[in-house]
């Protein structure tokens, strides 16, 4: 039965993941270029939701879509102070623009954590939990309140998205602008716009995602390194750029390392995720789901 | 074709004399400076130089954007360590092991990552550079884990090692001059504007990738190697991607793709760490800060706004 409880937790932090590496996913598929700084929006949400409610005694249900809309507006900055020159009319930045992309954005992460690091200060911080219960069992499977509601928003957010990327208007315009942002253009579609918002959106999701997970982790500044970490596993696992391959791989990730913790080694379990980040990028570079799962 | 072809051996030539005019002065600075703290930072910043060396010949020059020179350190180091811890092997041998095991080490992964590019070597190279350090760490039987290894020192005097590491400052930009004014250094320049392009004008793209990435791992290798015996400690801490960071925030700030570039962002960012450390542990904000700075508006580095031609 410790099996089943495995699987289930499994499952829980691979919806977590899922909303991290979703966002990663989404700019790699509009900009193909990976934001080394994604770990540090996660940090910023855990650390906005942590102050908003002990410093300033926000309630926490307020101070949880706080810390989103500061993920989003940091996003949002991002694409407009750094990563604008990648698209809008800079002819010569198209040579080196991958290095650029991983200079930049390797720097905003070194910057971001060492500016809460000195503000904020180095120690950890515990963050007041949704609601608060103790741990209770589910026929085999052990769970506590927090996981469970934090677990239950991630999956209401990934169905969001997905209706938001599939129905409505901007949404079809990312995919349009994902496809071919030349051709996006021609038909009438603000391809800034829609860049904008697709890091505002992946901002949103890793701030939420801290936000969630802040009464369980105890955030300090360099909080953000191990799910950055993970979403590069996950979007190269789905197939760098596609949004459905990133929720798929998230999942199967949070269940497989979950296994390979307990019955492999705990030690390795960080380490076992990048082997298979190289070896899908040897030996199948279009990821798991393949050009089919490449919607986005 | 002359033209050209002189305009780049010119501009090599100045860049080294460039280059080696700062190891003279560097060279000169014992007689002024007898504090043993400052000479500490001086061979910390010298060896910060040589993996600026060795990642610029990789990023800068072959344009092969890797994220594990500081993992090639650690390794380096933790050779010559292991050597001596298990089988008590002197340094003579030690060394030029961690040079070799690195070069090799480095020759795989470039045959490894040999079709990837941009992006996806980078998340390669990062990822190899943490399994690196995760496996190291972790061995606590083979490599005592995070507690380190000490490692024997080549000798007590700090002037020694200053010297010591300065000659191969020295020795280190002289072979890359003449690596890149030759056939290698052309054809990586090649590779890097347009590897397709290289490949069909009859350039072995795939031996002249892996030998740069033989050759930069093997400077890093050194460089990790001798720092391990003059810190007498190695432990996984020096692989920490932070220190990645490092070097290539000192190239970009120095001048990617030049000689004089890497040594100066070495000197600068460092030397000038330990002095905004004591003004309040803000060194890390402002290095990330200018690295941004730098990389979005002055993407020739400091040597290249220097020899900006008017």
């Amino acid at each position: 039965m410790l099996a089943l409880d495995l699987f289930v937790n499994g499952l829980i932090f691979g919806l977590f993941y899922a909303l991290m590496a979703v966002g990663l996913a989404m700019i790699f598929g509009v900009l193909k270029v990976v934001n080394f700084a994604h770990g540090e929006l996660y940090m910023v949400g855990a650390y906005t939701y942590v102050l908003a409610a002990t410093k300033l005694g926000i309630p926490v249900w307020l101070a949880l879509p706080l810390a989103a809309l500061a993920g989003a507006a940091l996003g949002a900055l991002i694409e407009r102070t750094l990563m604008r020159p990648l698209y809008a009319g800079y002819g010569s930045w198209a040579i080196m623009k991958d290095e650029y992309a991983v200079v930049v954005t390797f720097g905003l992460s070194l910057l971001l954590v060492n500016l809460v690091d000195k503000i904020v200060g180095p120690y950890p911080f515990r963050g007041p939990a949704l609601i608060e219960t103790s741990r209770f069992a589910v026929g085999p499977v052990m769970l506590n309140g927090q996981k469970l509601v934090a677990a239950g928003i991630s999956a209401a957010m990934m169905v969001a998205l997905a209706l938001f990327i599939k129905r409505s208007l901007w949404g079809r315009q990312i995919q349009a602008v994902a496809q071919n942002r030349l051709g996006a253009s021609l038909a009438g579609i603000d391809a800034t716009r829609a860049t904008s918002l697709v890091f505002s959106i992946s901002g949103l999701l890793a701030a939420l995602a801290g936000a969630l997970l802040a009464p369980l982790i105890n955030p300090s500044p360099d909080v953000g390194a191990f799910p950055a970490i993970k979403s590069y596993v996950i979007v190269v696992l789905g197939g760098m750029g596609s949004i459905w391959g990133a929720m798929a791989a998230a999942l199967l990730l949070g269940v497989l390392e979950s296994f390979f913790a307990v019955y492999v080694s705990y030690d390795y379990r960080d380490a076992f995720g990048l082997l298979i980040l190289i070896l899908v990028l040897l030996f199948r570079p279009q990821g798991l789901m393949g050009e089919k799962g490449r919607d986005v | 074709m002359s033209g050209e072809r002189n305009l780049w051996s010119a501009r090599l030539a100045a860049d080294l004399r460039a280059a080696l005019a700062i190891v003279t002065v560097l060279a000169a600075v014992p007689l002024f400076v007898s504090s043993p703290y400052w000479l500490g930072v001086l061979v910390v910043s010298i060896y910060f130089a040589l993996l600026a060396l060795g990642w610029n010949l990789l990023a800068g020059f072959a344009g092969q954007f890797s994220l594990a020179p500081a993992a090639f350190a650690m390794i380096g180091a933790y050779v010559t360590g292991l050597l001596d811890y298990h089988l008590k092997a002197p340094l003579w041998i030690g060394i030029p092991a961690a040079i070799a095991g690195t070069a090799a080490l480095g020759w795989l992964l470039g045959r490894i990552v040999l079709r990837l590019k941009g992006p996806y070597l980078a998340l390669t190279t990062l990822s190899f550079a943490e399994i690196a350090r995760v496996v190291i760490g972790n061995s606590y039987v083979f490599t005592r884990g995070d507690q380190g290894l000490n490692v024997p020192t080549l000798m007590q005097s700090r002037v020694g090692y200053y010297y010591l590491f300065l000659g191969v400052l020295a020795l280190v930009l002289v072979a890359l001059h003449r690596l890149m004014r030759g056939r290698a250094g052309r054809f990586w320049l090649a590779i890097r504007d347009d590897d397709i392009g290289a490949e069909s004008r009859g350039i072995n793209v795939v031996r002249y990738k892996t030998l740069a990435f033989a050759l930069s791992c093997a400077i890093c290798g050194l460089a990790g190697s001798l720092y391990g015996t003059f810190s007498q400690l190695v432990s996984p801490e020096l692989g920490l991607l932070l220190q990645t960071g490092l070097v290539i925030s000192m190239v970009v700030i120095g001048g990617m793709g030049t000689l004089t570039g890497p040594v100066v962002g070495a000197l600068l960012v460092y030397v000038s760490s330990e002095w905004l450390r004591a003004v309040g542990n803000i060194q890390l904000i402002v290095f990330s800060a200018a690295v941004i700075v730098f990389a979005r508006f002055f993407r020739a580095g400091l040597w290249g706004l220097a020899t900006r031609r008017r």
